[in-house]
């Protein structure tokens, strides 16, 4: 074992340059991979840890109403299901409302507690995390602090049509309604506050907070729950959510990054994989001399093999010991930005199950390098590899012979080198494919979600226009023959959001148009079509998927307590009700009853200020006008988040190219020249300048950079849109429709054909050193 | 003075291993003739493969100057005499040094490609070399490992007289070859030489050095003697005598 140690150390030193490349791939794959680890394993389970602490539900009910005969309905229809584990029922106030957040207006629901009820609540409390001295006032959810949003300031919030002004006394979590992306936001007043509401005349409702025996069936229960209460009560259901919804919405961006880091981690882990393989075959090549004589000397195949073992698995532990290390030191970062996006606290900690895992797993995979690279020593016979591995044939090609060939002479120099390094081709070809998939991802990235988020809108919310009125029935025919009329205004189309129930009450958001193809979403269908007629139904493909229901099958929905039944024409699908929605046209719609109030999409004059628009509605239509929303304004307080993570993952994945790009060429070269430096002395001996032979070297590695850019890049222009859809599958994606900036993708490969380059001919410098001489005198 | 191709002054050559100064070079001055088949010997560690490299500017002197055609060369940057080597000088090496992932034909080109831009021209040109050495048409496109020792360092004749070169250096040509291919070996540069071309030859064997119309013995850094011998003739007995009796006097 000593011998094989020393021999291992011996090879070390020879190649620092090899161990440094391997060491830098294996330290990243690691980072990557214990990222990705920690945020798939533990981040997520952060919800449940958080979520049991607080004893918080399961499912969530908001019903308009709060009376003795409402408590007691309630308590007899959740004590009949057997799935009932323990319930809260309290009073609350439900509206719609506002108030600004990160320079624009955030609409929602909200449910507005009192301070004691909201910490005494047996399921579903509050937590609070932050307070200050103030006793009168507001308390916010963590989710929303921000410098504007901080103790001690004033926070002005629009409550249905009144706007109130309160003191914001401190934070705390709350785990189904503590971010915007729950569909309804909790906020917390201190008793007077709350009062005060209570005397304005605000709705009251219960809120029916619930924990059931099976977690998973979370989405049942709520559906057969509200099921209940609507049949008893048409109009009373508000607003719902299921543990399955919130924990699932609460961490998209959780689930964007631990993907992508995944991916990462595997693509640099089959880089290090292949460059591993491939330095151990060079090595045997180069060293068959050293190799037949170690034999000679008694070595057997079992302790060389086991040398490189060691002197790889040294390399590696080391590697991921350092990697696992300064993703401890990355984690606070990410976890900065992912708290900003879930609104759940999360503390870092070493969590060594996980590291173990991630050094089993990159030690496996070197290991596996190893040994299948070595296996040939076995067949080689000491007498054999004293003579070089002679071969009493050559099955040598001479690719491209100088005599016939038209290319130019420095050219078809460098192409046979490149035709005689088919290893570091595939080095190449593998590194540039990655490097390829993620300059398509970035520049999908850039052009989608932070140049021109329209796609990435339509894919998360389905439809978005400049402002969305609701508008009571009554007031429908008056306001259309406005804004037709109105100069400011492009296009005013319905576009209404409902609830409706499949099944045993599943339930599903609605969205009703008069005529689908005047929205501006033309792509909503991700397939067959949108409905025409009142028969028709477009359903979201996830759910369609689920009730193993397609295209031309019949769909029976329920809504104002009547059922009827709809040929589905085509499959939607938007990541927000995380792939439960329909697509109904208006006539369709009321087949089961009338719209009591719309909702009118409207796209405004370029340069029309939309509060202001909005204000002149409200003033002209007062009390028939329900809601208004600014939505660029909703869209941009709620993308923010994912803008900046979307900035740092392609800031991070472009520097990670760079990283990966250099070391892979400084590996390539590095072992070109240690292989040619003879042939590079020679060739100085015989008139070639250092420049030429710089190029040269460069030359010889940019056609399996150029073809494998160019294929990659083709290849991953077409798969990316599957690809995302793929990774987004679990909130209701089922097909990708971004755009894929072809000229910023071959701008952007032709950049990193260039940065290869010139990080080739940068590493050839090295070139200079070698001198005829020294060659010379080699032997 | 015409016919003087390479001429050093004050040559000296000086190398460092582990602190210690080791003078391989001492003030050699030197003219070398057009025409003329020069041999250098002298004992191992003389001093004649550094001369050799000094003279063909693959090594740089620490001191004094080398002119080609009176312009000096000595200062020239490693690239300026990467440029002098490839349009005036040949090389041939003992180890042969043909480069093994190219053909026989891909060899002599690759050196000759450097200097001319006519591709049609230099491949009958180094069809007619490759024939004029015995190398025939079904080798040409052989790789190195596929030839014998004669045939490779006849094709390294051949990469070394692609590009006509003034002057032809050849390091211990038949080193590495068995008594009948050296033979043919020297034939070939012998011949060569007939026909006007230029050679300086290091070397320790006398069989090979007789080849030589110049013998100049180097020992410890300086040239110690010079010897005429003429026109080369086969089976010149007096001529070896002559030889013999120079390299005696040197202390061979």
């Amino acid at each position: 074992m000593r011998k094989t140690f020393l021999l291992a150390r011996s090879d070390f030193r020879r190649a620092k340059g090899q161990t440094l490349t391997l060491f830098v791939l294996i330290f990243l794959a690691a980072l990557m991979l214990n990222l990705w680890l920690v945020l798939s394993f533990d981040y997520r389970q952060n919800f449940d840890r958080y979520h049991d602490r607080l004893n918080a539900e399961h499912a969530v009910f908001v019903i308009y109403g709060n009376s003795t005969e409402m408590d007691r309905f309630l308590t007899d229809t959740l004590e009949a299901d057997k799935e009932t584990k323990e319930y809260s029922l309290d009073e609350s106030i439900f509206e719609a409302g506002g108030f600004d957040y990160r320079g624009s207006e955030l609409r929602s629901a909200f449910i507005f507690m009192d301070r004691q009820t909201a910490l005494s609540r047996p399921v579903g409390k509050v937590e609070i995390v932050e307070s200050g001295t103030e006793k009168s006032g507001i308390y916010m959810p963590m989710y929303f602090k921000t410098e504007d949003i901080a103790i001690g300031k004033d926070i002005e919030i629009t409550i249905g049509s009144q706007t109130v002004t309160y003191p914001i006394c401190g934070f705390f979590n709350s785990i189904m309604a503590g971010s915007n992306n729950c569909g309804m936001i909790e906020l917390v007043l201190t008793k007077d506050r709350y009062d005060e509401l209570k005397e304005a005349g605000f709705t009251q409702s219960t809120l029916c907070s619930v924990r059931i025996e099976n977690k998973e069936q979370s989405e049942h229960y709520e559906a057969a729950i509200n099921k209940a209460v609507s049949e008893k009560y048409p109009d009373a259901c508000a607003a719902s959510n299921s543990y399955l919804l919130v924990s699932t919405s609460r961490y998209i961006s959780q689930i964007i990054c631990s993907g992508i880091m995944c991916a990462m981690a595997c693509f640099i882990l089959l880089i290090a994989f292949v460059v591993t393989a491939s330095n151990i075959t060079n090595y045997i090549q180069d060293n068959m001399k050293n190799i037949g004589a170690l034999k000679a000397a008694g070595y057997t195949s079992r302790e060389l093999v086991f040398s490189f073992l060691f002197r790889f698995l040294g390399i590696t532990v080391v590697a991921v010991v350092c990697g696992i290390g300064i993703s401890y030191v990355c984690f606070p970062y990410v976890n900065t930005l992912m708290v900003e996006q879930t609104g759940i606290p999360y503390q870092v900690k070493f969590l060594p199950h996980l590291a173990f895992f991630a050094l089993f797993v990159i030690c496996g995979a070197v290991a596996a390098a190893v040994w299948l690279s070595s296996w040939k020593l076995k067949n080689i016979e000491p007498v054999t590899a004293l003579r070089q591995g002679i071969h009493t044939h050559s099955f040598k090609r001479n690719f491209v012979p100088l005599e016939k060939t038209k290319l130019p002479f420095q050219f078809a120099l460098a192409l046979k080198t490149t035709c005689e390094g088919i290893r570091d081709n595939i080095i190449v070809c593998i590194t540039m494919f990655v490097l390829s998939l993620i300059v398509v991802f970035s520049g999908m990235m850039i052009r989608n979600v932070i140049m021109d988020m329209t796609q990435f809108i339509y894919l998360v919310v389905g439809e978005m226009a400049d402002s969305l009125v609701y508008v009571s029935a009554d007031a429908e025919q008056d306001f259309l023959q406005e804004m037709q009329a109105d100069e400011r205004v492009e296009k005013v189309y319905l576009f209404h959001t409902m609830q409706v129930t499949h099944g045993d009450g599943a339930l599903l958001t609605v969205n009703i148009t008069d005529d689908f193809s005047v929205i501006n979403n033309q792509n909503i269908a991700c397939s067959g079509r949108c409905p025409e007629y009142e028969n028709e139904i477009a359903l979201a493909a996830k759910y369609a998927k689920e009730q193993q229901l397609g295209i031309g099958n019949e769909i029976t929905i329920a809504a104002n307590g009547k059922k009827e039944t709809y040929v589905i024409t085509g499959l939607v699908q938007n990541s927000n009700n995380m792939g439960k929605d329909c697509l109904l046209t208006r006539a369709g719609y009321e087949r089961m009853g009338k719209l009591q109030e719309m909702g009118y999409s409207m796209n405004l004059k370029a340069g029309t200020d939309i509060d202001a628009f909005n204000a002149g509605i409200k003033s002209r239509f007062g009390e028939h006008v329900i809601q208004m929303v600014n939505m660029h304004a909703q869209i941009e307080s709620t993308s923010t988040v994912y803008v900046t993570l979307i900035k740092m993952i392609v800031a991070a994945v472009s520097i990670l190219s760079i990283i990966i790009i250099v070391f892979v060429l400084h590996l390539l070269v590095k072992t070109l020249l240690g292989k040619k430096k003879q042939d590079y002395g020679i060739l100085k001996a015989l008139g070639f300048t250092t420049g030429q032979l710089m190029v040269q070297t460069a030359f010889s590695f940019m056609p399996a950079v150029i073809l494998s850019t160019i294929a990659s890049i083709t290849i991953c222009c077409f798969i990316i849109n599957p690809l995302i859809a793929w990774f987004l599958r679990d909130l209701g994606i089922v097909k990708c429709t971004f755009t894929v900036p072809v000229p910023f993708i071959a701008a952007a490969a032709a950049a990193l054909v260039l940065f290869a380059f010139a990080s080739a001919c940068l590493m050839s410098y090295k070139i200079k050193k070698i001198v005829p001489r020294t060659m010379l005198a080699r032997e | 003075m015409e016919n003087i191709l390479l001429q050093t002054e004050k040559l000296s050559k000086t190398f460092s291993s582990g602190g210690v100064l080791q003078h391989v070079l001492k003030n050699i001055d030197l003219k070398l003739y057009k025409g003329d088949f020069t041999v250098i010997m002298g004992a191992s560690g003389a001093g004649k493969s550094t001369l050799l490299y000094a003279l063909s500017g693959m090594d740089t002197p620490s001191l004094g100057t080398i002119s080609f055609r009176n312009e000096t060369i000595s200062g020239f940057s490693p690239d300026e005499l990467a440029v002098f080597r490839r349009k005036h000088c040949g090389f041939v090496f003992q180890q042969i040094y043909l480069i093994d992932g190219m053909s026989v034909m891909d060899n002599v080109l690759s050196a000759g490609l450097l200097v001319s831009k006519n591709k049609k021209e230099l491949v009958k040109t180094a069809k007619e070399l490759l024939s004029a050495v015995g190398i025939g048409e079904e080798a040409w496109n052989k790789f190195p490992t596929q030839l014998s020792g004669g045939e490779a360092q006849r094709v390294g004749i051949v990469r070394a007289l692609i590009n006509s070169p003034e002057i032809l250096f050849a390091d211990e040509p038949t080193g590495m070859l068995n008594s009948k291919t050296g033979l043919d070996v020297l034939d070939t540069l012998t011949d060569f030489n007939a026909k006007g071309q230029s050679v300086v030859m290091v070397t320790h064997d006398m069989r090979s050095a007789r080849r030589g119309n110049r013998i100049l013995y180097l020992k410890d850094g300086v040239i110690l003697g010079e010897c005429n011998l003429g026109i080369y003739k086969h089976g010149d007995r007096e001529r070896h005598e002559k030889l013999s009796a120079f390299l005696t006097e040197m202390g061979w």
